[in-house]
């Protein structure tokens, strides 16, 4: 069986219960500010893209998934940290 | 005549820059709250450092649009003079009032040092009585000082004399080592075309009294003397 | 699991028992919750009252000592200073930059709780070995970020500190803030609820779940109840802290504001009741008119959540609509959640109904918990080693030493910090031992804060009056005269004798100096449960002190760049004491023997030997001389200035055998200063008055460092050579340098 190249995003943001002092700013001295308001939440994020070299799609999210645990790239006390594929 | 010392939420160096001009160069000058921005009685303008609005979504992005900065365009189309220092520079390339972009420090950490800067136009309202290629001392203090333009556009300005300021070694010269965030060509600071309004990274407002300075030195009042004779002309005319 | 179960109380058997008697009845369940964060060590002192009662709190320029949010000294001109110290352990250990940024955000809430203005940080840190640990290096990474990036984003300068690695800090790092502050005597506010009537109103940021149980969070060891634990992260959030202090400077200028008091540990139900208790009042409160931030909010999670950036003002009655105003300009949301009363009482309602009804004594006031003395084996165990006869050359010792994370060069933590901001910092981190920061043109703040946990782990008493010591010859060197200290007491868990005896030694090591000095204690912090949590060893003693300095005239300020020709002098004599100094950790590894002990008659010579010489004029330049000893010392001031310095260590004042002891014993109450030539007499002359011992040693000139021990040459080294090794070490260790 082999490998192909996934592109896969990981998406890295504060908790849900965690405060998120950015996209409250954001949303609230610039996107209602300047009228935009049906505009009502704003959260920020931080994305990696990155493409992965696995046997199938499930595989390569594991391994990113564990990379991002093992790497402690983010840090599990206050973020989250999503995993999905966008393309191959 | 009168300056117009601007200051956002986050805004952190106006009593700084205001102590300089009230007592160092003796210019009078107000602090002015963003909300209640009135430049029809002023002759020139400072915005001054800090995190206006956290530095949040980009450093400058959320205070371009106040209504302050409205009237800090007007007041540019008139000629008066202004000067963004640190955040206020990226303010002011955040409005489009000077050409470029200042991206996250190239070692992507703040950096708080003192610099060798090298004056590489004369043709400002800031760099006016100097010579070219004078050295000033001052320190920097920013996490996205990294400036950054368009190939050809970075051509046009320099043909039309808009790099103003520039980091260099103890020497003179643009050197990798002395550039402190990996700014294109080492710049530190630009103007617009007609040279009333600068923007920089370093700070003069720190480097004004000897007694500040490692090295007894006050270079930053050639810059903000030259901003003070620039505003008593304006006010007389 | 029962509903007290779930609140996660750390109240004991017999506290609860107290509580039952002094309320003659039994608690509530919310009751109880806010007993607990009040009657927690962090907040009530239980362990430790008794013993800081022996430290002087009195003195000329004190205002305001111990008891409130920070001490308050009177600079003379009307200006007055404010001073204090915290820690954010726990925190930072499992989220470094959260835990870090937070602990900053703390101590600016303190110092802006009296009226007054921050204009200064320190920090001082400490972690495990970088060389031996990721973990140790992680932390260290987020907590000076998270330091950076809020005292930046506040703009409130980081001019000074410490950092130190030791493995026992590996899994319990010491992050410990100090903030000055500076404000008119006329506008100082206080913590209390005097006037019933007046309103309770709570400003900043929304109430949350953040932090619940933080403070007996702080007040227990890491192990455990790690999961829930982490429900005690805390957001930090510098811009809506940036607009609180805008908004708190305004509103105070206006004089309707008659308390204030940060909300940090036990959040509403601590702050709001220990300013009723100052004020001999009591208060009422309405849970429904706290501003949230989460939905289904119960009442013991709203009355004791320590959510960030909030600030409890008692306004004047009649007077909530200007400075709600006030509020609104800065964009922060508030609201009126109470009223001041004369019922002595907390009364706590929800939607009208009362859910809480406690005497604010009972709350206020906690049962004290009586503690255990033990002097610790290994304590005259260690005390009998030897450090080993150094087979290495001079060179190659001093490279090593210069490299090491402890004394190399700390420029990678400091150029981080914005420690410019405010156009005050006069001299500058990394110029001298101690910061000094500019008020009006002839007057000057100096600051410092030390630790020495290797020397407080042999003999708690003369580490803890050294490291006092040493804060004060910091400040001395940069031309101020001591006018104040804070002190910060991180200890393991009390009610292991052990820790507690070296507690109680340390506290009395304080205490001694203090008095003999007259320098008054205006505050301070004591941190207990600092364990390691797999091998619940206790950290080393970190007993902090934080000096405050003033410099009358401008003339006076001094920092450690020699220039060319000035001749060297040591002031304080050199004894064997090479225990658990730098050299014979990182040199041979080894721990013990015997620990520089204080002479406070010696100490006051050297003391006021430079104090005069800089006064005169005699003075140029000063360096302290502790961690590392006298090469390290003389070796900083030539990279400082890039001069080379010829040297006769057999010329100094000592009394050890050995040329390494000479070299790099730590003992106390020694400087390293230069002079003129012509002026070097007339320094011994001076010293000899105040009965200091004093030599000259040498001289700054050239390029390169030479040691010559009587006709021995031992060194020789480039000070080109020995920056480059000494700058880029920490750099190096964080992958920024090669």
């Amino acid at each position: 069986m082999g490998t192909s190249n996934y592109k896969v995003e990981c998406i890295i943001s504060n908790k849900s219960s965690i405060r998120d002092p950015e996209g409250e700013t954001i949303l609230r001295d610039l996107v209602m500010r300047r009228g935009y308001e049906n505009v009502k939440g704003i959260r920020t994020a931080k994305l990696l893209q990155l493409e992965v070299s696995a046997p199938n799609k499930e595989s390569a999210e594991k391994l990113v998934m564990k990379m991002c645990d093992d790497l402690r790239i983010y840090n599990p006390v206050v973020s989250i940290c999503q995993i999905r594929i966008s393309g191959n | 005549m009168k300056v117009a010392i601007i200051r956002f939420p986050g805004t952190n160096c106006d009593f700084d820059a205001y102590h300089v001009l009230k007592n160092v160069l003796h210019l009078p000058s107000d602090l002015i709250w963003h909300e209640e921005v009135d430049l029809r009685k002023y002759d020139g303008v400072i915005l001054p450092g800090g995190f206006s609005y956290g530095d949040h979504l980009r450093a400058g992005i959320i205070a371009a649009h106040s209504p302050a900065m409205t009237q800090v365009k007007k007041a540019a189309e008139e000629g008066k003079p202004i000067l963004g220092i640190c955040n206020g520079f990226q303010i002011l390339a955040e409005s489009e009032l000077l050409p470029g972009a200042l991206l996250r420090n190239a070692g992507l950490r703040f950096v708080c040092k003192w610099v060798n800067l090298r004056v590489d136009s004369t043709s400002t309202f800031f760099t006016s009585g100097l010579k070219k290629g004078t050295l000033l001392r001052m320190p920097i203090a920013h996490g996205e000082g990294r400036y950054f333009l368009g190939e050809s556009e970075i051509k046009n300005l320099e043909r039309k004399g808009q790099i103003v300021f520039r980091y260099v070694d103890e020497k003179g010269n643009t050197t990798e080592n002395s550039n402190p965030n990996g700014s294109l060509f080492n710049i530190a600071g630009v103007s617009n075309e007609k040279g009333n309004v600068v923007g920089l990274m370093p700070h003069p407002e720190r480097a004004s009294e000897k007694i500040l300075s490692p090295f007894g030195s006050s270079d930053g009042l050639a810059v903000l003397g030259a901003f003070a004779k620039t505003v008593e002309v304006m006010a007389r005319k | 699991m029962s509903q007290l179960e779930m609140l996660g109380l750390s109240l004991t058997e017999s506290e609860r028992a107290a509580i039952r008697r002094r309320l003659g009845r039994e608690a509530n369940a919310l009751e109880l919750s806010m007993i607990d964060v009040e009657w927690s060590e962090h907040c009530s002192y239980k362990s430790s009252k008794h013993l800081l009662k022996l430290l002087p709190t009195k003195g000329e320029r004190v205002l305001l000592g111990p008891g409130y949010d920070a001490g308050v000294l009177d600079i003379g001109d009307g200006d007055i200073v404010t001073l204090h110290i915290e820690s954010h352990n726990h925190p930072s250990a499992i989220d470094p930059y959260g835990g870090a940024a937070t602990g900053v955000g703390g101590i600016l809430r303190d110092i802006l709780s009296l009226g007054t203005r921050p204009i200064a940080l320190l920090d001082s840190l400490r972690f495990g070995r970088m060389d031996r640990s990721p973990n140790s290096k992680w932390l260290f990474q987020h907590v000076i970020r998270g330091i950076a990036d809020y005292g930046n984003c506040t703009g409130v300068p980081t001019v000074g500190g410490e950092v130190d690695f030791d493995s026992s800090f590996e899994r319990n790092c010491l992050v410990d803030v100090v903030c000055l502050g500076i404000g008119k005597k006329e506008d100082i506010v206080l913590a209390v609820a005097k006037n019933p009537g007046d309103s309770v109103v709570l400003v900043g940021g929304s109430t949350g779940r953040d932090g619940i149980h933080g403070t007996t969070f702080a007040s227990r060891d890491l192990s455990g109840k790690d999961s829930e634990d982490r429900s005690a992260v805390q957001i930090p959030d510098p811009f809506t802290k940036k607009q609180i202090i805008e908004a708190t400077i305004e509103a105070v200028k206006t004089g309707y504001v008659a308390g204030l008091k940060d909300l940090g540990a036990g959040g509403i139900a601590c702050g709001v009741s220990e300013m009723a208790y100052a004020g001999n009042t009591g208060v009422d409160i309405e849970l429904s008119n706290v501003h949230l931030r989460e939905t289904n909010m119960q009442s013991h999670e709203i009355m004791i959540s320590e959510s960030q950036e909030r600030m409890v003002f008692v306004i004047k009655k009649g007077r909530e609509e200007a400075i709600g105003k006030i509020f609104k300009k800065y964009g922060l949301l508030y609201s009126i959640i109470g009223k001041v009363t004369d019922t002595k009482r907390m009364i706590v309602r929800q939607n009208g109904k009362v859910v809480a009804d406690l005497p604010v004594e009972v709350l206020v006031r906690a049962e004290p918990a009586p503690r255990d003395v033990k002097k610790p084996k290994y304590i005259d165990e260690l005390g009998k080693v030897e450090t080993p006869e150094p087979k290495e050359s001079l060179d190659l010792i001093m490279m090593k030493m210069l490299s090491s994370p402890n004394l190399a060069s700390k420029r990678w933590v400091y150029q981080q910090y914005d420690h410019e901001v405010g156009a005050r910092t006069a001299v500058k981190p990394g110029h001298a031992g101690a910061s000094v920061l500019r008020i009006t043109d002839e007057k000057f703040l100096a600051t410092k804060v030390d630790g020495n946990p290797k020397h407080c782990y042999l003999d708690p008493y003369n580490g803890t009056a050294g490291i006092l010591a040493e804060a004060c010859r910091n400040i001395i060197a940069v031309g101020a005269e001591p006018i104040a200290m804070v002190d910060h007491l991180q200890f393991g868990n009390p009610g292991n004798p052990e820790v507690y005896w070296t507690f109680s030694e340390s506290v009395r090591g304080f205490a001694d100096y203090c008095n003999k000095f007259k320098l008054p204690c205006v505050g301070g912090k004591v941190s207990f449960y600092n364990e390691d949590v797999q091998t619940h060893a206790a950290i080393k003693p970190t007993p902090l002190a934080a000096v405050l300095g003033l410099i009358e005239k401008a003339d006076y300020v001094r920092n450690a760049i020699p220039s060319e020709d000035n001749v060297i002098l040591q002031i304080g004599e050199t004894k064997s004491e090479l225990g658990c100094s730098e050299y014979q950790n990182q040199i041979f590894g080894t721990v013990g023997g015997r620990v520089p002990k204080l002479d406070f008659a010696a100490e006051k010579a050297s003391q006021r030997t430079v104090s005069e010489g800089i006064r005169i004029g005699l003075i140029s330049s000063v360096n302290d001389c502790s961690s590392g000893g006298l090469l390290i010392a003389v070796a900083e001031m030539c990279m400082l200035s890039g001069l080379g310095s010829t040297i006769d260590i057999a010329k100094c004042p000592s009394s050890a055998k050995r040329w390494d002891e000479i070299a790099f014993s730590e003992s106390h109450s020694r400087f390293v200063i230069t002079t003129s030539k012509a002026n070097s007499p007339r320094i011994a002359e001076l010293a000899s008055k105040n009965g200091a011992k004093c030599t000259e040693i040498g001289t700054f000139k050239g390029k390169i460092f030479d040691v010559v021990y009587a006709n021995k040459k031992l060194a020789s080294l480039s000070v080109e050579k020995m920056k480059h090794e000494w700058e880029t070490a920490i750099p190096r260790l964080m992958g920024d340098a090669k």
